[in-house]
């Protein structure tokens, strides 16, 4: 059993770093897309120094705490991107029949798909945010949290958009619809929790998983707490455990489109 | 000109078939709308408060009507499909049609934004009505006055996305400059209106396109002005006018080099 975890992971590893060298094959395209994805982030930074002129904080937060949460918000959404980009495009999979492929595998078919491509920009993302936290407020406790929850905000961006696509295998509609909130999760993750209320608030704390994926973690860097440490990790074993039984209940109903003999996948 | 009428009315009849996927979008206009709503009204104190001489209620019309011409100038044909053209060689097919391939992709472009601008005005109308209350001193002759205005904003809009698409003639992907400028209307353009910005910067931000299709088009909307109007209308058609020559400039280099390279 453990070795066959190990020769899974080992796989998903060999696949992660076979999609960064095919996206390496052209190197100027692959630098410019790092770079330009972040500067494309620096932009914001214009956003906050304007809103900061107006008021001192913004939701409680001063330029520290927001360049903390842009920080966390791009590093999760970069490695979730890096590591299972697939996932982001699961339902044009479903819709268009092309899980074939990864059906005949004799690995796990879930881990095969999330792990089948990579997007370069991702890693711009990823390394804005550490760039960010080394600059605005770096402590080696705090850079060790930062990328624990790096890690747990990536996994919950992932498992919902996992949730969210898998919904496509019972309404074609479901399509647009998830990916149009999954985007809107990432809206919310670059503004404060403060200036939320109401039923907004209750939104992303229980629905859109913004609040354990970013909020409590920035909190939890600002002042420890173990409880919400302790919430953010329960939070990701449910909603990986969610995600997995509603893909696999999902694949039940997938239909073939006999792509294979074209050789279109 | 008569072929590009038909271009046109072929792409905006195909789409009306396509208004349900346009309303999925709706969500993500809703969502950015709760945002800003509370992003303003935290920033707001009391009632009546005025920020760079917007009240709170102008201020929220205003991100929003940025964001509707956002969200309806949003299109794969100006930002996908030129550059797929050309980095796939099916451009050395459409170069050869009676037709010019820059205005090709503006004609069926406004055949798209068309319809999605209609519905995203429609639905701005009702969240605003709902969410912020009526807007202080509007008049309906302004909208009608106002329809020019976006009609250039939007083709400046799509004359700039293409010729950045038209990099790809030299460079593989041109898709971090397509980000840039999004960003630059995006978040310098759709968020905060000009006068925000501190007295030294505004002058430049006059010169970027922000100016002409998100700030004018907005700013009209909610506090039009007769001498406003023609400063905008004025320098759209300026704009306008310079961004037609260089996208042409670059057709023309980006074509002489697609010989070269025997397609």
């Amino acid at each position: 059993m453990l070795m066959a975890v190990k020769n899974q992971m080992r796989v998903c590893a060999l696949a992660v770093k076979y999609n960064i060298m095919r996206e390496m094959l052209n190197k100027v395209t692959f630098l410019t897309n790092i770079l330009f994805m972040m500067f494309n982030n620096a932009a914001f930074i214009v956003q906050w120094v304007i809103l900061l002129r107006l008021r001192e904080d913004v939701g409680g937060y001063t330029m520290r705490e927001v360049m903390l949460l842009w920080g966390l918000a791009a590093s999760s959404f970069g490695l979730s991107h890096l590591l299972f980009s697939r996932v982001f495009s699961l339902p044009e999979l479903i819709v268009n029949g092309k899980l074939d492929a990864y059906l005949v595998q004799p690995k796990n078919v879930l881990l095969s798909v999330m792990t089948s491509a990579t997007s370069a920009s991702a890693i711009g993302d990823f390394l804005y945010g550490l760039v960010l936290i080394c600059i605005f407020c770096f402590s080696v406790r705090r850079l060790l949290l930062f990328l624990l929850f790096t890690v747990t905000g990536a996994l919950i961006m992932t498992d919902f958009a996992l949730l969210m696509g898998s919904l496509t295998f019972r309404f074609v509609r479901a399509e647009m619809l998830g990916s149009n909130i999954v985007a809107s999760a990432i809206t919310f993750a670059t503004y404060p929790d403060g200036i939320f209320h109401g039923v907004s608030r209750f939104l992303l704390y229980n629905i859109i998983p913004v609040g354990m994926a970013i909020y409590h973690p920035v909190h939890i860097m600002i002042a420890f707490d173990v409880r919400k440490l302790l919430a953010v990790l329960g939070y990701l074993v449910f909603l990986s455990a969610a995600a997995v039984f509603v893909f696999y209940r999902g694949l039940r109903r997938y239909s073939s489109s006999s792509l294979m003999q074209s050789g279109r996948v | 000109m008569r072929k590009y009428v038909v271009i046109y009315r072929a792409v905006f009849i195909e789409n009306l078939q396509y208004t349900a996927n346009i309303m999925m979008g709706f969500i993500t206009y809703l969502i950015l709308s709760v945002v800003f709503l509370n992003l303003w009204g935290y920033m707001y104190d009391a009632p009546g408060e005025l920020i760079a001489g917007y009240t709170k209620e102008q201020m929220i019309w205003y991100v929003m009507i940025t964001e509707m011409i956002w969200f309806g100038a949003r299109s794969s044909t100006v930002r996908e499909q030129v550059a797929a053209d050309i980095r796939g060689g099916n451009i050395a097919y459409l170069i050869n049609k009676p037709y010019r391939y820059p205005f090709y992709i503006l004609a069926k472009y406004t055949g798209e934004w068309n319809i999605q601008l209609s519905m995203y005005a429609g639905l701005t109308a009702v969240v605003g009505c709902m969410m912020v209350g009526a807007l202080p001193n509007f008049h309906w002759s302004t909208l009608a006055a106002v329809v020019p205005c976006i009609v250039l904003g939007m083709t400046i809009h799509a004359v700039f996305k293409i010729c950045i698409s038209m990099l790809s003639f030299w460079i593989e992907d041109a898709k971090p400059f397509q980000w840039l400028y999004d960003k630059l209307i995006l978040v310098v353009g759709t968020i905060f209106p000009v006068e925000i910005f501190p007295a030294a910067v505004q002058p430049v931000l006059k010169l970027t396109p922000i100016y002409t299709v998100c700030y004018g088009p907005a700013k009209l909307i909610v506090d039009f002005s007769v001498e406003k109007y023609l400063e905008i209308l004025l320098a759209q058609v300026l704009y306008l006018a310079f961004g037609s020559v260089i996208l042409l400039w670059i057709y023309e280099r980006g074509g002489r080099k697609l010989y070269v390279n025997g397609g």
